[in-house]
């Protein structure tokens, strides 16, 4: 499956809900629009990867590079996954304590 | 996809070998087949989940962004096997570095880090014409 984006706003954050294959070959679509909605002054970012069914090393740093992006403004980004696969994939790159990962959208949103 | 550049699979003696061009686009057909090969096994789908993200992840560091330093535009080719245990050399012409660079292309993700986190058994070797990474897997 290929790589999905939709984006809404929602309580003074836009939330980015990422589908499909985030590998080698579709990451750079991600890091673009990441681009793209940082230019445009959104700097609080929510990617929910409830429909991510793959990850590898290079949709890791698109997120790293992204959280970089919005910390220069001091924004933030935080992440909604349940999936363990892919919990599993932060755990073992050392990201999990790098990105805050939230259960569900309710919770992304409600932390200050 | 380039002209000639269509995924090559060959079933060996022991195993399957499919050999792509350097093309990000391919990698997902790779993981396809190394799912396929780890369901010939009678381990779980978690098992084969891990087999998709290995090959998948080696694949991906010698077609992309790492991959650039690689002075050739030959292709990478996978090889899995069934044996004692589920043996995968995923292997392309060219150098790449064997160790993790403090400032990547891909933003801060240690290249290597996610196969030597995943992987018990995981060698990279590199000889005067090209790159292999060699994975194993115990088998019940």
């Amino acid at each position: 499956m290929d790589l999905s984006l939709e984006t809404r706003q929602e309580n003074g954050h836009t939330i980015i809900e990422v589908g499909g294959e985030i590998d080698v070959y579709t990451a750079p679509r991600l890091r673009d629009k990441i681009t793209e909605l940082v230019g445009n002054g959104e700097y609080h970012l929510v990617i929910d990867m409830e429909k991510v069914e793959f990850l590898d090393s290079t949709g890791l740093g698109v997120l790293v590079g992204g959280l970089k992006k919005v910390r220069a403004h001091d924004g933030s980004m935080r992440l909604i996954c349940n999936q363990e696969r892919l919990l599993k994939i932060f755990r073992i790159t050392g990201l999990a304590k790098v990105f805050a990962i939230h259960g569900s959208q309710a919770d992304a949103l409600a932390e200050r | 996809m380039q002209p000639g550049a269509r995924p090559a699979a060959t079933g060996t003696s022991t195993g399957v070998t499919v050999s792509i061009a350097r093309d990000p686009a391919l990698v997902r057909t790779v993981r396809l087949v190394a799912a396929a090969v780890a369901r010939r096994t009678t381990r779980d789908e978690d098992f084969v989940e891990e087999i998709r993200l290995a090959v998948g992840e080696a694949c991906a560091l010698l077609v992309g962004p790492e991959a650039a330093s690689l002075d050739t535009v030959g292709p990478v080719e996978v090889r899995m096997r069934l044996e004692d245990r589920l043996r995968v050399d995923v292997r392309a012409e060219g150098q790449v570095s064997v160790s993790d660079a403090p400032t990547g292309d891909i933003d801060g993700v240690e290249p290597w880090g996610l196969l030597r986190g995943l992987i018990e058994d995981f060698t990279i070797t590199r000889d005067s014409v090209g790159t292999r990474l060699s994975m194993s897997w115990p088998l019940p």
